[in-house]
């Protein structure tokens, strides 16, 4: 009771500081990852002519994991609300200047977006449920008949990436309450970080996707060979080389980001530069400066570019690396976000 | 900018766990390059089929060691503030021998096995999930054999201490020692081992200066340097720099408020060593929980280690500041007064006083807080009664709690296991 008091680490004491939890960052992680995969997967569809590329293995069963990766953001996002029962009412209304009306209703044109691209990659990736229900397969074969159709799912796909991917920056950027969130650059920060742990999740997948045996990568085998090629796959399936290095420009994307997102918060009010202050120096130093910097970015890029080089074994460990750095600057953010104030200002 | 960083305070405690992850990056990245991620290549040096584990690792020390002593005797590093490891004999003896026997059999020594598990390798990870579990397994019986770990105390004692030598001549000694053991090495892989030379070795080289040789060269010529340099610690003799002091003490970073040090007790850091000043009898009467009694005549340069972080006391704040001036030029780096004094402790610490009613709610929430702090000391908040505030500090001098009085589980009081070590 008396150090609860006096060290503040209660909840129940400084309600304010723990208002999100572990559900806010995993969501936004999600979230962005999401928006990553769609956007990288848009961008195939627009730039193949998809008879040709369809034994893409990655991109074959991309769209399913996106389904189940958002379906668990959403989950989480749905356990953070105070009042569960009155969720519809977000889909009542739309208001312009609130990024929480934005989310909702992109998050429901997000669905059939990625249904459809789903839909167009179903027969490789689910075969044996399409051969039990043939109307899938016609459907599929009607998407993927005319280029003009898999372009524009392919366009949705990366507009509506995008703006999921800035949309999860502009949720926290928006609190004014909070300086170290008050920044315009949380938006392409998060939707850069979101492209970076995409094209790593891409390149997960084309790794634990055989490709031996030619036929194409079920997305329950995708599963299965977890386990199996955990860290060392037999070799760089085709397509990873570009995958890293789109990853590497991301990364170098998110890093100009996060110096400038600083920058601007350090020439900016005392309150301002103080929440960045919490990161740069002060209690979250240490997790910021190795997770998201050290292992999260600067590693997995040496990593990548002596990949590329073929100076090293390709392994998935950068990737690895990438994804949990994008985990680790949600919670940092959102925590030392929540814990940066404006009284800090006051005499 | 002097050396150790960390103790001069030009980083703190988040930026040094920044540093470690960039010196074990690095220090991760040159042991996987000199092939020590594989334990064959590791137990090679037993059956004396290749000895660069030997090699690198003494390169490594008296690299460290030739290094550490200029450095020193340019006045760039200060040693007697490096943590030493004290010396336990015969229980560390046993512990080598059975690092030594786990090294034989896993064919990992506990930094290889993280760089092993790191690349990949699965018995790496088996040895590095052993060695958890050993780490966990020992935490938990360690209060059943914590007089076997601490037998045979030594206090911290170095070789040149302990042999009375002079420290430069050791280094000189141990360069001459590792340059016979790289050639004892050499002669061992080829003669026991069968192993053909490099073209490159130290003791059959294909050319005659090759760089190998060079380095040995230059080690030796720095050792012979540090033989004739002296004493690398700055003893009893070093200056005090009276321009420095009447700095720091001037613009009051030596200042430690009471409510300041009642907030590092209660959450229980121990990264600073509380000293009280006052004679024995006060001390007795009552001491702040976790403050040791030292007199004034007993501040020698030896009495605690250099490199502790030390807050002084006194009844008013006069003696402690006589001991900060004291311990400031015995060469202590890291040395604080408590603002006020045992005074300043009884009146914001052990007997806040309320706000008045009409105080901001920032102050009300603040009491709230001192309040509960006082709680936790042993002492009592003092409410004035009504809006008015009274007119002279009516502050009740109770008679201070006696020790026995303070909470007996304050986390302070209790001796913790040191942060540093490695």
């Amino acid at each position: 009771m008396i150090e609860y008091t006096s060290t503040r680490h209660n909840p129940g004491i400084d309600p304010t500081l723990h208002l999100w939890g572990w559900e806010i960052p995993v969501y936004l992680f999600l979230g962005g990852l999401v928006a990553g995969l769609m956007m990288l997967s848009g961008y195939h569809l627009l730039r193949s002519r998809w008879d040709h590329d369809r034994a893409h293995g990655h991109y074959v069963t991309a769209p399913l994991f996106s389904l189940a990766l958002l379906s668990a953001g959403m989950l989480t996002l749905f356990l953070d609300l105070e009042h569960k029962v009155q969720v519809w009412r977000l889909y009542l209304t739309f208001r312009p200047a609130s990024p929480m009306s934005w989310g909702s209703w992109i998050l429901l044109l997000v669905y059939p977006a990625l249904a459809a691209s789903a839909l167009l990659t179903l027969p490789d990736s689910l075969p044996r449920l399409v051969r039990r229900l043939p109307v899938l397969s016609r459907v599929a074969a009607t998407l993927s008949g005319r280029d003009g159709t898999v372009h524009l799912i392919g366009f949705a796909n990366l507009v509506l990436g995008a703006m999921l991917g800035v949309y999860t920056g502009v949720l926290l950027s928006a609190l004014g309450a909070r300086p170290l969130w008050n920044s315009a650059l949380l938006g392409p920060l998060f939707l850069f970080s979101g492209l970076s742990t995409g094209a790593a999740t891409l390149h997960l997948l084309s790794h634990l996707t055989p490709r031996a045996r030619g036929d194409a990568p079920g997305f329950s085998d995708a599963l299965a060979s977890v386990l199996v090629t955990w860290l060392r796959p037999p070799s760089a399936p085709e397509g990873s080389r570009k995958l890293e290095q789109a990853d590497n420009s991301f990364l170098t994307i998110e890093l100009v980001l996060l110096a400038l997102f600083f920058g601007g918060l350090m020439t900016s009010t005392l309150a301002h530069q103080t929440g960045a202050r919490l990161l740069l120096t002060g209690p979250w130093a240490a997790p910021f400066w190795v997770f998201v910097v050290g292992s999260g970015i600067l590693l997995p890029l040496l990593l990548q570019f002596l990949q590329a080089q073929r100076r090293i074994q390709s392994t998935l460990v950068p990737a690895l690396l990438v994804i949990g750095g994008g985990l680790a600057l949600r919670f940092i953010l959102v925590a030392a976000g929540q814990a940066s104030h404006w009284s800090i200002a006051l005499p | 900018m002097n050396a150790p960083f960390f103790k001069y305070d030009l980083f703190g405690d988040e930026i040094s766990l920044v540093v470690a992850f960039a010196i074990g990056i690095g220090f991760g990245f040159f042991l996987e390059r000199a092939g020590f991620g594989r334990a064959r290549m590791l137990a090679a040096q037993f059956y004396f089929r290749d000895l660069r584990v030997l090699k690198v690792m003494f390169t490594a020390i008296i690299t460290a060691m030739v290094g550490l002593f200029l450095l020193s005797r340019l006045g760039l590093v200060d040693l007697s503030l490096v943590y030493l490891t004290p010396t336990f004999l015969v229980p560390q003896a046993v512990g080598g021998l059975i690092l030594g026997v786990g090294f034989v059999i896993g064919g990992y020594c506990p930094g290889t096995s993280c760089v092993s598990a790191a690349t990949g390798r699965i018995d790496g990870m088996v040895y590095l999930a052993g060695m958890i579990g050993g780490l966990v397994g020992f935490a938990e019986i360690y209060p059943r054999v914590e007089h076997l770990v601490k037998a045979t105390p030594m206090g911290q004692v170095t070789l040149a201490e302990q042999f009375n030598l002079p420290y430069g001549l050791l280094v000189f000694a141990v360069v001459l020692m590792a340059l016979g053991a790289f050639l004892a090495a050499e002669w061992a892989e080829k003669v026991v081992g069968r192993k053909t030379p490099d073209p490159d070795s130290l003791l059959a080289p294909a050319r005659p200066l090759a760089p190998v040789r060079r380095f040995a060269i230059v080690l030796v010529s720095l050792g012979l340097v540090a033989a004739f340099a002296g004493n690398p610690y700055r003893g009893a003799f070093a200056r005090v720099d009276t321009k420095q002091l009447a700095l720091d003490a001037g613009n009051k970073a030596d200042h430690v408020s009471a409510v300041q040090l009642a907030d590092w007790i209660v959450e229980g850091r121990n990264d600073f060593l509380l000293i009280d000043v006052r004679d024995a009898a006060e001390f007795a009467a009552y001491h702040i929980p976790g403050a040791r009694h030292v007199p004034l005549a007993e501040l020698t340069s030896d009495f605690v280690a250099r490199n502790e972080r030390i807050v002084v006391c006194s009844e008013g704040g006069i003696h402690a500041a006589q001991a900060w001036y004291l311990l400031r030029s015995l060469g202590f780096p890291a040395v604080y007064l408590l603002f006020g004094g045992l005074e300043e402790w009884k009146d914001t610490v052990l007997y806040p006083q309320a706000p008045p009613a009409t105080a901001a709610p920032r102050d009300q929430v603040e009491f709230a807080r001192r309040a509960a702090v006082a709680t936790f000391f042993g002492g009592s908040p003092q409410t004035t009664g009504g809006a008015a505030p009274a007119a002279t500090p009516a502050l009740p001098k109770l008679a201070p709690p006696t020790p026995a009085a303070a909470p007996a589980g304050a986390p302070a009081g209790k001796p913790k296991k040191k942060k540093e070590g490695c």
